[in-house]
This record gives C-alpha cells, structure tokens and sequence, in this order.
C-alpha cells in the first residue's frame, strides 16, 4: 500500500510533466472505447438472453396453412390465422400456451374530462404472463381464455392513468368499450421483446394494456404490425366471424415445451395435425411445419440487425486503430522517460518495482479513460437513438455491463501501456545513463 | 571488496566484434580510493559498468564483498546495486523535476526503509555533503558542483560498501572539480571504498591507486600508493 501510494505520486507526476501529450494520448483511447462502449450496450441488449431459466423452453410454431396450392411453398407465413392457433392449441403437451398479437388504441378514465390517451395493446391468453416470467404486483390472470371485459394494466399504466398501482376493480374506457381492472404487472420489461420478433418490434418496449383474446376478436381489435389475408373476405366488417374463420393472418403463438421429450412430441402433433388436415383437403402446401427456439427467433425471422453487427465489426476496427494511435503516443512518453526507467534502475528498482509503477500508470489510465469513454459512448448513444429512433430502449447500463466497460478499458489500458513500457524500461542502463 | 579475475566482455554487432575487455584481473581492498584511467574507448567506463552490475559480461568471475555476482537473476542485482553499490555519474543523472530531497530519497525507497528512517538518512547525507538547507531545492537551482555533491549524497544515503564514480568531476570547472574531489578524499578517509574513472591524470594522482586500462587490458604500470603514505604526504 506504501508503494502504491507512491507509484500513483509518480503517476500523477508524470501526468503533470507533460499533460498534452498525454491528454492527447488518453483523448484517442477514450474515443475508440466510447464507440466501442456505445456498440457493445447495443450489441448486449439485442443479443442477450432476456429469459435464461426459461428461453430454452420457449417455442414459436408455424404451419404452411395458406388455402391457396402452391407446391413450391415451402415456408410458412410469419403470422398464424386464429384457426391456426385454435388447431394448435389443442394439444395437452406444452405446460404453457398463447396466442397474441399487438394492437393500439385510445383509452380514459370513465366520467373524467381528460381525453383519451394513446397506448400499446397485447391481445393474448392468460397464459401470457406465465411464458414469459412477467410478475403480477396485484390481481392475476384470467380465470380461463374465454371472452370477458376484463384488462391487465402494466405498472407504468396504471401509474399513468390512476397515479397509483392498487388498481383492481376499477374501470379503464378503451376505444369506448369499457373494461374491469383485474390485474396489474409489475415494473416488468423484456429485452429484447423476442416474443415479437417477427413483427419487428424486438426492441420496443412491453404494452402497457392486456386484453383477452376472444374479447379482441368480438370486437373487431386487430393487429397493428403484421397481418395478411389471403381471401376475398371484406375484415372491416362482422371481424367476429370473419377474424376467426377467415384466413386473416396476424397472430403468434407461443408454447413452453418443457424437456425435449415433450419438444420431440410437439413435433410429432404437429406432424400429425398437418396430416389430418391433408386429409380432410385443408392443407393444400407442402407440410412445412417450424418450431422455433426463442433464442434462434431472430435468426428464423431473417430479423437480426445487421446494421448493428456491421457497426460492431467498425467499432472493433475502430478500437484498433485507436489503440494503435495511442500506443505510438504513448510509446513517445515513455521512451522520454527511458532516462528515469534506467536510473531507478541503476539505483537498485528490481524490474517487479517498475511493473508495479506501470500498473499504477494502467490502473490511473484506465480510470481516466473509462470515465471518458462513458461519456462518448453515452454521446453515441444519443446520436444513434436520433438516427435509429428503435434502439432508444436500449440506451441503459446494467451494472455488470459498466463493470464489464471497466474491464475493457483496463485492459485497453494495459495494451496501450504494456510495449512501450516494456522498451522504456527493459533497454540497457549504461546507454542511459552516460553523459 | 571487489574481485574480478580473468574478465572478457565483447561488444557484438551484425558487422564486427569489438573486445572491450580482456582478461581483467583486479582487486580492490575495503576502504581504497582507486582511479581507473585511460585514453578513449579503452573500456575504463565498461569496466565500471561490470563493477556496478549495469552491463553484464562474457567471461570471466566478479566477487563483490565476497559474493559471486556470476549468475546473479535481475532481481538479486537490483538489490545488490540498491544495498552495496553508490553511483557517482559524469552528468549527475538528477531527476530534473524532483526535489533534491527527492533525488536523494529515491534509492531508498526501494529498500523498503521506513519513512522516518529514510527522512533521517536524507538529512544525514545532505549535512555530509554540506547541502543541508537546500532540500527543497530543484537541481536546476543549484550549480553544477552542488549537483554533484547531491549525486554524491544520494550514493551515500543508502550506506553503501562502496562507490562507483564515473568522471565525477567531467562536467565542472576546476573550482566545483576540485571541491568534488575533496568530498571524494574525505569520505575515503572516513573508510568509504571508492572506484573512480577520470581521465585527469591530476585527479588520479589524489586516489591512493591509480590503475590504467589501454585497449581493454590493464596495464602493467599500476601505481600503488599505501594509504597510510599518502595520509603522511598530504
């Protein structure tokens, strides 16, 4: 501790011996770990796991159920119809199964002058919130997937329309139906929203409003990302009937298939499923079932960001150069000081002392260059959330994300210190130190 | 004290090999005040780095205080320079930007002394020197010979066996040589070993031996004078 009191008087005296050059020096690695830093916060919230006990249990079935004969189709649509989820959820084996979709709308607090308020719906089944862990702060989910006048309201919704989360009974107007509180979440979210993948919405943040989904089919809700007809029904009218026995395509389904033995057998119901519909003439395409991982769901729906991942590869590029420039700057200071190395030497420094004063040089570099780089990256951020409204959700640090940023600046530290220290400190003392 | 016997040391470049040394053999008894002349690159200054563990060597044995410095790791080195060696250098060598206190402090911090006791030998060394009110002074501050004597105490702080001094006196005039070399004289009178290179045939005559090297080899015209002579001439 005495010696490393010491090293960083010497450190802190170094600085100040020649503060440009080395101002300049830390400049140029605070700038290539900011974009690093801004990359890898990108790179972390979309490639993270946001469910690890539970994802690999997670699957997204799709069934090539187009009635229109196309043998060269092979690949299912992204969306399901409701007879789709309907067929398929007719199976006991997964533990947890749900249809769901996103909608919008308008909602207000009954008998208030305030007007109504724009929020994001998930139309689902109560089974819901049991694949994807989100925790209830009141109330619970629906008794069953029937119909009913009942909503779930997120914390930030209830928050945002009563000031308060103890909610339950109260009443919510939605799009002028009026609808009973039984439910309210905690402060949940899910980054990245892979449930929603294949709309795009990945990186949005979860709906505020959750409604049943036989309700939203009774009243003509539907999606608001992707839906498709492939019929010449008209949906703006009678979509209870027409929703659900059309080939209207808008909905996901999600089931937890919880040992592989069960995700075999899926597989198997699946087959069977086509197989019978084959039979009875409903199932015109190629049998092109999918199961898709939760984990593997961006990749499926051709849905990875490559922008994100060419942006990676520059900032790793970048990074280099960056360090590349900063350890020819800081091989200048420290072939300045080689004098001083060699004399320390020469005066009885064994070189385990002078590593400890160039980890004490790391160590305080480091820091500083952290500390700035968390100020460029939180910049870049800006900027990319201005150019890429999406990727606001992702402009947050977890704890073990800035440990993880100090970490690498310690070690962008260390490369950057490491040979020129090394060729300062290791060259012959006698050279040094003659007149 | 120091012991060097049948000691080669060859320089090598892609082109040539130069032998800067050869077949040393030299003994230097505790408390002697030995100077080492001879013209230009005879490898006077060579010899001195080998005696101070700066430079390593080809061949040959090197005792020092009775221990074999052949073969010694980095880390045995540096103490052994930190805790037996002083080096007294032609250009000072100060650490322009710390303070005398500071320059003379330095080898005993990686002694591990205290930081009373280190305070304590600084003031020691700077009252021996006769720099005692200048310990906040910049080496800059002072002249060229009041740098030397800080050179000279910093060698002293850390109580070594002996002192190795390289052109103590090359970069001052005769006046700050001169009071240099009277610095030298007491403290060998006061029992400190010391080995000087210089190429002031004057200067050599004030050390009690005066060894010449030409062409890497000694020469066999080495002067002895007993201390205990010289004590009665001057």
């Amino acid at each position: 501790m005495r010696n490393f009191s010491y090293y960083l008087k010497l450190s802190l005296h170094n600085i100040k011996r020649a503060p440009l050059p080395y101002a300049l020096t830390l400049m140029i690695l605070s700038i290539g770990l900011g974009v690093f830093f801004s990359n890898a916060t990108l790179y972390y919230w979309m490639n993270r796991d946001p469910l690890p006990e539970q994802s690999p249990m997670l699957f997204f079935p799709r069934i090539n159920s187009v009635q229109q004969a196309c043998d060269s189709c092979l690949t299912p649509l992204r969306v399901l119809s409701y007879k789709d989820v309907q067929k398929l959820s007719n199976s006991a084996i997964p533990s947890a199964q749900a249809g769901m979709f996103q909608s919008g709308g308008y909602a207000r607090l009954p008998n208030t002058q305030h007007g109504p308020t724009p929020v994001t719906i998930r139309v689902t089944q109560r089974d819901f919130f049991t694949l994807f862990n989100a925790p209830f702060l009141h109330g619970q989910t629906w008794a069953d997937n029937e119909a009913r006048m009942e909503l779930i309201l997120h914390y930030n919704a209830a928050l945002k329309f009563f000031g308060r989360t103890d909610v339950l009974g109260q009443q919510l107007l939605l799009d002028g139906e009026l609808y009973t509180i039984v439910g309210v979440l905690d402060n949940w979210q899910m980054l990245p929203k892979l449930y929603d993948v294949n709309n795009g919405l990945a990186i949005t943040p979860v709906e505020e409003i959750y409604l049943p989904w036989e309700t939203a089919y009774n009243l003509g809700i539907k999606s608001n990302s992707t839906t498709q007809s492939r019929d010449s029904r008209n949906y703006n009218e009678n979509f209870a009937v027409n929703g659900r026995e059309g080939e209207f395509y808008q909905a996901q389904f999600w089931v937890k298939l919880d040992t592989p033995a069960q995700q075999a057998a899926y597989r198997q119901f699946m087959d069977n499923l086509v197989a019978s519909e084959k039979e009875a003439g409903r199932h015109p395409r190629p049998n092109g079932n999918l199961l898709h991982n939760m984990l593997d769901i961006a990749e499926a729906f051709n849905e990875r960001n490559r922008q994100l991942d060419a942006f990676a590869v520059v900032s790793v590029l970048f990074l280099l150069v960056c360090l590349f420039n900063a350890s020819h700057l800081s091989l200048n200071r420290y072939m300045a000081s080689q004098f001083e190395f060699s004399l320390r030497r020469a005066l009885g420094a064994s070189r385990l002392q002078l590593q400890g004063q160039l980890l004490t040089d790391v160590l305080v570099n480091g820091m500083l260059a952290f500390v700035l780089a968390l100020l460029f990256a939180l910049l870049m951020l800006l900027l990319i959330n201005q150019l890429l409204p999406a990727t606001s959700a992702l402009n947050n640090w977890q704890p073990s994300l800035i440990l993880l940023m100090f970490a690498m600046a310690l070690l962008a530290s260390y490369l950057v210190t490491l040979y020129p220290a090394w060729r300062a400190s290791f060259s012959p003392l006698n050279q040094q130190l003659k007149a | 004290m120091i012991h060097i016997t049948q000691l080669n040391k060859v320089f090598r470049t892609e082109l040539i090999e130069t032998q800067a040394l050869h077949n040393i053999n030299l003994s230097v008894a505790e408390g002697e005040f030995v100077a080492l002349t001879g013209p230009s690159g005879s490898g006077k200054s060579t010899l001195l780095n080998i005696l101070g563990t700066l430079e390593s060597y080809d061949s040959g044995d090197y005792q020092l205080d009775g221990q074999s410095v052949t073969g010694m790791t980095d880390s045995a080195l540096s103490a052994l320079r930190n805790e037996k060696i002083g080096f007294i250098f032609q250009s000072f060598n100060l650490i322009k930007d710390f303070s005398i206190y500071d320059n003379i402090e330095l080898p005993l911090r990686y002694r591990g002394f205290s930081s009373a006791e280190r305070k304590q030998r600084v003031e020691q060394a700077l009252e021996r020197v006769g720099l005692a009110g200048r310990r906040s002074y910049l080496p800059g501050q002072l002249s060229g010979g009041q740098q030397q004597r800080v050179a000279i105490a910093r060698a002293l702080a850390g109580s070594p066996r002996i002192l190795l001094a390289d052109e103590p006196t090359g970069n001052l005039d005769s006046l700050m040589a001169r009071q240099v070399m009277e610095l030298l004289e007491q403290l060998n009178r006061e029992g400190c070993t010391i080995l000087m290179v210089t190429h002031d045939p004057e200067q050599a005559r004030r050390a009690g031996r005066h060894v010449q090297i030409v062409d890497g080899m000694l020469s066999d015209a080495t002067v002895y004078q007993p201390l205990a002579a010289r004590a009665v001439n001057q």
